[in-house]
C-alpha cells in the first residue's frame, strides 16, 4: 500500500496545481479565502472556472485508465487499449458525419456512439473461432478500423464549411475547455456504476489473465465472460469520450504507469492503480496544455499525443525487448 | 504469364487515359491527338492538357511507381505484409521536415524544399525500423505497425502544435495532411524522377540479397550476405523512393500496402519480378484513385491521399485478418 500513497499524493498535488495555475495565477491566500468564505477570485475559480474542469478531468481520466487496464489484462498485451484500437477514430468520424449531415444530437452522445460502433465492428470482424492468437488479430483489426475511420473522417471534413470544420476539429482532438459541474457529475456517476460492474467481474478477470485454457479449467465460461468485460471497458471509454472528447493515449498509458507507481500485483489493485494513473495523466496533461504557453490554450489531446507517442515508442523497445531476448 | 503481363499493361494504359480524360473539363481523343500534332496555345483544350493533365499524369506516375516499389522493399525487408511507408511514419517524417523548412527556415524554393524530404524520410525510416525491432531480426507486425503509429502521432502532434503557434501555417498544413497530384507543375519533376529511378535500380539490385536475408540472419551470413549492409541498402532505397514521392505529392498512405500483394499475384513470388511489376501497378492504382477523387464530388476534388486512406484501411483489416501469425509472430 506504500505505492498507493505516492499515487494519491501526486494526484492531490496535480489537482492543487491545476486550481492555482493557468491563464490567471491564483495565490494560496486567494484559494483559501474562496474556500472558507465563498467570495473573491478564489471562489469563482473553484466554483465555475477550474473546479469543474479538474473534477471532470479526474473522473474521465480514471474511466479511460480503467478501460485501458481491462483491455490490457484481457488481451494480455501492453499495447492494447481502446484509443489505439479504433475507438477514438470511430468517435471522431461520428462527430464529422453528424456535422456533415446536420444531425441534431449532443456531440458528446454522438462521439460515444461512434466509438461504440467502431468497437462493435472490431469485435465482429476479428471474431474467428478457433484461430491462434486472437488477441493479436483483434489489436491489428482495431488499428485497421481506426485507419479506415480516420480516412473517411478526412474525406467528410473536406465537405464541411470552415466554421463546422473547426468545431469538428475541437471535438476530434479532445478538449476539456468550459466543462461544468454537470459534466463532472455525469462522468463520475457513469464511472462509478461501471466500476462497480467491474468489481463484480473481478474473479473472471483474474481467471482470464491466466489464459483461456486455465480459465476454463477454473470453471469459467470464457467467451461470455470476455464479452461482458470488454463491453464494460468499452462503455467506460465511451463515457469518458462523452465529456472529454477522444483524448488519445490516456487509456494506453494508464495501466503500466499505475503499476510502475504503485507496484500493484493483484488485479483489483492494478485496476485501482490504473484509474488513479489515468486521472493523473489527463489532469496533468490538461494543466500543461493550458499553462505551458502564456496566452495559448492547446487542446488537451495535443498534449497527450505529445506525451503518449514517445511513451508508446519506449514501451515498444522495452516490452518486446524482454519477450524476444 | 503473358495474360498477366497483358493485364498489367491494360490497367496501366486505362489509368493513363482516365487521368488525361477525366476532369472538370472533359477532353476528347481528338484534342489529345491534335495536341500531339502540334501544340496550339490558343486552343483551351490543349492548354488544359499541357498545363494541368500532363503534369498531373507525370506526378502520378513517379509518386505511384516509387511508392509501389518502396512498399515491396519494405515488406521484403521486414517480412511483414502490413508494412507501408505511410503507415510506418516515413512519409510523415518527410512531410515534417518540409513543413519545418518552409515555416522556420523561411525556404520557398521548391527544389530545396523537395530536397528536405529526403533526410526527413531517412530519419523516420531508421527510427521506426529500430523501434520496431529491426535489429533483433524479427520485427513482429504489431510492434512495427505501432512503432509507425507512434512516430506518425508524434510528428502530427508536433505539426499541430507548430500550426497553433503560427497562424500562417494552415495553408502549408493542408497540403501536408493528405497528398495531392495537382501541384506537379511546381515540382522539380525530372530530378525527382531520376532519384526514384536510382532507388528502383538499387531495389532491383539487392532483391536477391533480401530474399536470402528472409531465410534468417544466421543462414544469410553463412551464404556470404552481410545482413547489416543489405538492410542499410534497403533503407536507402526506401528513403530515395518515399522521399521523391512525398516531395511530389505529399503524404500518400496505404499505396505501399495495396501494391505488393497485387504485384505478387500478377508477377509471381520472385522478388525481382515483383519489383519490376510494382511501379506499373503502383502508378495505375494511384491514378485510378486520383481519377475517382476527381469524379466523386465533382466539380470539387478529393485529394488522392484521402482516397488511398479510405481504400487502404479495409485492405489493412483484410490482410490483418488473414495473417498467419504463427509464421510472422
Amino acid at each position: 500500500m506504500k505505492g498507493f500513497s505516492t499515487l494519491i499524493l501526486l494526484l492531490a498535488l496535480i489537482a492543487f496545481l491545476s486550481l492555482l495555475l493557468g491563464e490567471v495565477r491564483l495565490s494560496l491566500a486567494d484559494l483559501w479565502q474562496g474556500l472558507t468564505t465563498g467570495e473573491g477570485p478564489g471562489a469563482l475559480t473553484l466554483r465555475v472556472l477550474r473546479g469543474p474542469r479538474v473534477a471532470t478531468a479526474m473522473a474521465a481520466g480514471a474511466a479511460f485508465g480503467l478501460s485501458g487496464a481491462v483491455f490490457q489484462m484481457l488481451l494480455r498485451n501492453p499495447l492494447a487499449a481502446p484509443d489505439v484500437m479504433g475507438f477514438n477514430a470511430g468517435a471522431g468520424l461520428a462527430v464529422i458525419l453528424a456535422l456533415a449531415f446536420g444531425l441534431m444530437l449532443p456531440m458528446a452522445l454522438i462521439a460515444a456512439l461512434g466509438g461504440l460502433l467502431a468497437a462493435l465492428l472490431v469485435g465482429l470482424i476479428s471474431w474467428q473461432p478457433g484461430r491462434s492468437e486472437p488477441a493479436l488479430v483483434m489489436i491489428l483489426v482495431g488499428l485497421g478500423i481506426g485507419f479506415t475511420a480516420s480516412g473517411l473522417a478526412t474525406f467528410f471534413l473536406l465537405t464541411l464549411t470552415d466554421a463546422e470544420a473547426s468545431e469538428a476539429r475541437r471535438w476530434i482532438i479532445g478538449s476539456l475547455a468550459a466543462r461544468s459541474w454537470n459534466h463532472a457529475a455525469q462522468i463520475t456517476v457513469i464511472a462509478g456504476v461501471l466500476g462497480l460492474l467491474l468489481a463484480v467481474q473481478l474473479r473472471a478477470l483474474a481467471c482470464l489473465e491466466l489464459g483461456p485454457v486455465l480459465a476454463q479449467g477454473l470453471g469459467l465460461s470464457v467467451e461470455a465472460a470476455k464479452r461482458k468485460l470488454l463491453a464494460t471497458a468499452v462503455l467506460l471509454a465511451a463515457g469518458a469520450v462523452a465529456v472529454a472528447g477522444p483524448v488519445p493515449f490516456v487509456a494506453l498509458m494508464a495501466g503500466p504507469l499505475g503499476i510502475g507507481l504503485t507496484g500493484a500485483r493483484q488485479p483489483a489493485a492494478r485496476l485501482l492503480a490504473a484509474a488513479g494513473a489515468g486521472a493523473l495523466i489527463l489532469t496533468g496533461a490538461d494543466l500543461l496544455s493550458r499553462s505551458l504557453w502564456q496566452g495559448v490554450q492547446l487542446p488537451v489531446g495535443v498534449m497527450t499525443g505529445l506525451l503518449g507517442a514517445p511513451w508508446l515508442m519506449w514501451l515498444l523497445t522495452r516490452a518486446f525487448g524482454k519477450v524476444e531476448s | 504469364m503473358a495474360v498477366k503481363l497483358g493485364l498489367i499493361l491494360l490497367l496501366f494504359l486505362l489509368a493513363v487515359a482516365l487521368t488525361l480524360g477525366v476532369g472538370v473539363q472533359g477532353l476528347s481523343w481528338q484534342a489529345v491527338r491534335g495536341a500531339m500534332g502540334g501544340y496550339d496555345p490558343n486552343d483551351p483544350l490543349q492548354v488544359v492538357l499541357a498545363e494541368i493533365r500532363l503534369p498531373r499524369l507525370a506526378a502520378g506516375l513517379i509518386a505511384g511507381g516509387a511508392l509501389g516499389v518502396a512498399g515491396s522493399v519494405m515488406q521484403a525487408l521486414t517480412r511483414n505484409p502490413l508494412a507501408d511507408p505511410g503507415l510506418l511514419g516515413v512519409d510523415a517524417g518527410a512531410a515534417f521536415a518540409v513543413v519545418l523548412g518552409a515555416l522556420y527556415l523561411g525556404q520557398s524554393d521548391a527544389g530545396i524544399l523537395a530536397a528536405l524530404a529526403f533526410p526527413g524520410a531517412a530519419l523516420a525510416a531508421m527510427a521506426v525500423f529500430l523501434l520496431g525491432g529491426g535489429l533483433s531480426g524479427e520485427p513482429g507486425p504489431i510492434r512495427l505497425t505501432l512503432a509507425g503509429l507512434a512516430m506518425s502521432a508524434l510528428l502530427l502532434s508536433l505539426v499541430n502544435g507548430l500550426i497553433l503557434l503560427r497562424g500562417d501555417a494552415l495553408e502549408v498544413f493542408r497540403f501536408w495532411i493528405a497528398g495531392t497530384l495537382a501541384l506537379g507543375l511546381q515540382k522539380p519533376l525530372l530530378a525527382l524522377a531520376g532519384v526514384s529511378l536510382v532507388g528502383w535500380w538499387l531495389a532491383l539490385w539487392i532483391a536477391p540479397l533480401l530474399e536470402t536475408l528472409a531465410l534468417g540472419r544466421g543462414l544469410a551470413r553463412g551464404l556470404g550476405t552481410s545482413p547489416l549492409k543489405v538492410q542499410g541498402a534497403a533503407l536507402l532505397a526506401i528513403t530515395l523512393l518515399t522521399g521523391s514521392a512525398v516531395a511530389i505529392a505529399g503524404p500518400i498512405a496505404f499505396l505501399g500496402l495495396i501494391v505488393p500483394p497485387l504485384a505478387r499475384r500478377l508477377a509471381g513470388r520472385n522478388l525481382r519480378h515483383e519489383l519490376l511489376a510494382a511501379p506499373f501497378i503502383g502508378a495505375s492504382v494511384l491514378l485510378f484513385a486520383d481519377a475517382l477523387g476527381r469524379m466523386i464530388l465533382a466539380p470539387a476534388e478529393v485529394r488522392v491521399g484521402v482516397m488511398t486512406a479510405i481504400l487502404g484501411g479495409p485492405v489493412f483489416v483484410w490482410i490483418a485478418r488473414s495473417l498467419r501469425l504463427g509464421e510472422v509472430r
